[in-house]
């Protein structure tokens, strides 16, 4: 069983405008470590808000095909549930936090869970460690450094547990020294069995995923091992995806 | 003489003990291209927000053009200034992208076809000729980004300050921007790039500063700084 | 002074209503004393009393105004031919509802000196259903957000050239006008998106939820709360007895 399976996706803002997503079929495998790249507008921020549930759930807009998590299909599972099973951390790290100190935020999702106290500390205590923030768990994120903030927000999600992690453009908002943890705690949890997909722009972030696959104006024109393409520079470089000059990894 | 002079600034938010900044010297000239790296927290945006005036230091003094910063107001600042912001959504408030890029040189009593013209260009160079009458909080991350700066340019200040403009921008996007700001920079106007993009910063900058809890770690005349990679 | 965010909900509610019970200055001086002194008991920085306030002065102004004019009174202060225009009774009025407005506001920041967390969970352990306490602080947070918001537009704004303290009035009002649709939109997309953000995490996936850390109470706060309420009760019927 497919971690993720999206067959014949189709999106539109509203009937009638232009298709953002032209026909999408996409399976990602459970322990795989997915990136989705393409220009600025193909679509790849839309397709993974699909598979979230957030479009179907919370937006107008014009969706059709079938999209599957774990097995099972999204328009089954209410907006809050959808959580336990896809865990998805946005962009915008200040429309994400809200609460007064990184322990609270990272409890949020458990809290909801309805998990007795000691288990919410676990995964508070874990989700810290693992992205080496402990040292901001008494911190107020509205004040935090833009990076910090995407660290809280990547481990807030993590203390979901959720079997599959999308990540929208996580990667390139962080320092050296973030990236590094992030691209850890990534392949720990791959590791472990969970499914992951990464939206990036810059492909040397995500060296280490396994599989790539490219947008193009609503379209998957490529979904191969990432090693493959990125011995190829020539064909990324003609997608804009890498720079001519660097050489990929 | 240096554009901007920051003497032995020091900065602590409200409500902290431990300073953000402290001990900053620094002079920027107005045709340079100068980077500033260093982790997150390290102070890199509070030290860009004290330089346009947006925060006010809490000991030391800055200096624009010679004369003391405060006695500047923000619009006299923001004349001579660009400053793009991290989070691009922080600095978009009008109807559509079109008058978001005219909004300064119609207010400041521009010729109006002058502005078209302007508009006209920056719309074509950051290719959201297709936008032109979108609403800006409505567009991806990247498109905002390109948007910000176009209307921050559209001002012709004489120095620009971009707090991480690759942010994303995909590779191809990327380059687009880099080769239009050495235009500008070939122009004559001074810039600081703010970013932790390392081969960006590498590229672009003469001129590396190095930040580090709060203080500046190294000012390399040059690029390649090994301290902020270990 | 470390006293149970709940008690401190206590303390608001009976400053309050003694503040709109009491009419004379005197007394309505005395209860702002009493905030004050509470405020800084609970660490609340003293000097920020007055940004809270500053913006409600015009306001303030206003109500005094009105209410001192035309208000009946046997000391005459000020009047047009026969009609008196401003009386001793009409001033202390005046006072007397710029304090109430001082006071009910003094009382608020009681709330801010402990986290959204702990107000949520306040209301949450008083019965109130989760949905509704989150509402609430998150509308509370909303205030702040709100207020960043046209601090950001305002601080673009001049940064792109325009010196708002310069241009005409119309122009100005023209501008404000022109701004409000994008600021409040602005303000509603973040709002919407913090509504995803929850969802996405989780929120309201269950009728109920468990929390990580709970309030409790101690001796001192039944004591505090004890003496509050009887003391309200107390100063509000005696003016009957």
């Amino acid at each position: 069983m497919e971690a993720i399976a999206v067959q014949g996706l189709t999106y539109q803002y509203h009937s009638g405008s232009p298709q953002v997503l032209k026909g999408i079929d996409f399976l990602v495998q459970p322990g795989e470590i997915v990136v989705v790249a393409g220009l600025s507008g193909c679509g790849k921020s839309t397709l993974c808000h699909c598979i979230s549930g957030i479009i179907r759930h919370n937006r107008d807009g014009v969706m059709a095909g079938n999209i599957l998590v774990n097995g099972k299909n999204i328009e089954e599972i209410n907006g809050a549930s959808l959580a336990f099973e896809v865990g998805m951390v946005f962009q915008d790290p200040d429309t994400q936090l809200f609460s007064p100190t990184v322990e609270d935020e990272i409890a949020f999702a458990p809290e909801n869970m309805c998990l007795p106290p000691e288990r919410i500390l676990e995964r508070v205590n874990k989700a810290l460690d693992v992205l080496g923030i402990s040292d901001l768990r008494y911190a107020n994120p509205y004040h935090l450094s833009g990076g910090e903030k995407h660290l809280v927000a990547l481990a807030a999600v993590l203390a979901l547990d959720p079997p599959v992690l999308i990540l929208d453009e996580v990667m390139s908002q962080l320092d050296i020294v973030g990236k590094q943890r992030v691209g850890d705690a990534l392949t720990r949890l791959r590791d472990s069995g969970k499914t992951i997909i990464a939206v990036e722009h810059d492909l040397q972030a995500i060296a280490f995923s396994d599989r790539l696959a490219v947008l193009d104006d609503g379209k998957i024109i490529c979904f191969e091992p990432t090693s493959a393409l990125l011995a190829e520079p020539s064909f990324l470089a003609a997608h804009g995806l890498i720079d001519v000059e660097y050489n990929g990894v | 003489m240096p554009f901007l002079q920051l003497n032995q600034v020091a900065f602590t938010y409200a409500g902290k003990t431990s300073p953000a900044l402290s001990g900053i010297n620094l002079s920027l000239e107005k045709d340079d291209i100068t980077a500033m790296v260093g982790p997150n927290g390290s102070g890199k945006t509070t030290l860009t927000k004290l330089m346009i005036g947006v925060l006010q230091p809490t000991a030391g003094s800055i200096y624009l053009e010679q004369r003391p910063l405060a006695q500047y107001s923000l619009a006299e600042i923001g004349r001579r200034i660009g400053y793009v912001f991290q989070n691009p959504s922080l600095q978009l408030f009008c109807p559509t992208v079109a008058e978001e890029i005219s909004f300064g040189l119609t207010n400041q009593g521009c010729d109006p076809t002058v502005v078209e013209e302007r508009v006209g260009f920056y719309l074509n160079y950051f290719e959201l000729t297709a936008y032109r009458n979108a609403f800006p909080l409505y567009l991806s991350h990247g498109e905002k980004q390109r948007l910000a700066i176009a209307a921050v340019l559209a001002n012709e200040p004489e120095f620009l300050i971009l707090d991480e403009p690759t942010i994303g921008l995909d590779a191809y996007r990327k380059r687009l921007l880099e080769e239009y700001l050495q235009k500008v920079a070939s122009l004559g106007r001074g810039m600081l790039l703010v970013s932790h993009d390392i081969a960006f910063v590498n590229r672009m900058a003469k001129r590396v500063i190095t930040m580090g809890d709060g203080r500046i770690q190294s000012d390399s005349g040059w690029r390649g700084n090994a301290a902020y990679d270990a | 002074m470390m006293l149970d965010p709940r008690t401190k909900m206590v303390m608001v509610i009976c400053l309050t209503s003694l503040a709109l019970v009491y009419n004379r200055p005197a007394q309505l001086l005395l209860l702002f004393a009493v905030t004050v002194v509470l405020l800084a008991l609970f660490h609340f920085r003293i000097s920020a009393i007055w940004g809270y306030l500053k913006p409600f002065l015009s306001l303030m102004l206003f109500l005094f105004v009105i209410q001192s004019i035309f208000s009946p009174g046997n000391e005459v202060l000020l009047a047009i031919g026969s009609v008196p225009l401003i009386t001793t009774e009409g001033l202390i009025m005046g006072a007397s509802v710029v304090l109430r407005i001082t006071v009910v506001i003094a009382a608020a920041m009681l709330l801010t000196t402990f986290s959204s967390r702990d107000f949520v969970l306040g209301l949450v352990q008083w019965r109130v259903p989760y949905e509704l306490a989150f509402m609430v602080s998150i509308a509370l947070r909303f205030l702040p957000i709100f207020k960043d918001e046209l601090i950001n537009v305002v601080t673009a704004v001049q940064l792109r050239g325009i010196e708002l303290k310069k241009i005409p009035w119309g122009q100005k009002l023209a501008m404000y006008r022109r701004l409000a649709l994008p600021i409040v939109y602005g303000a509603m997309l973040k709002a919407q998106q913090l509504a995803i953000a929850m969802e996405a995490r989780g929120f309201r996936a269950y009728p109920r939820r468990t929390y990580l850390r709970r309030l409790q109470f101690y001796w001192a706060d039944y004591v505090v709360m004890v003496i509050f309420l009887t003391g309200t009760i107390i100063l509000m019927i005696q003016p009957f007895i």
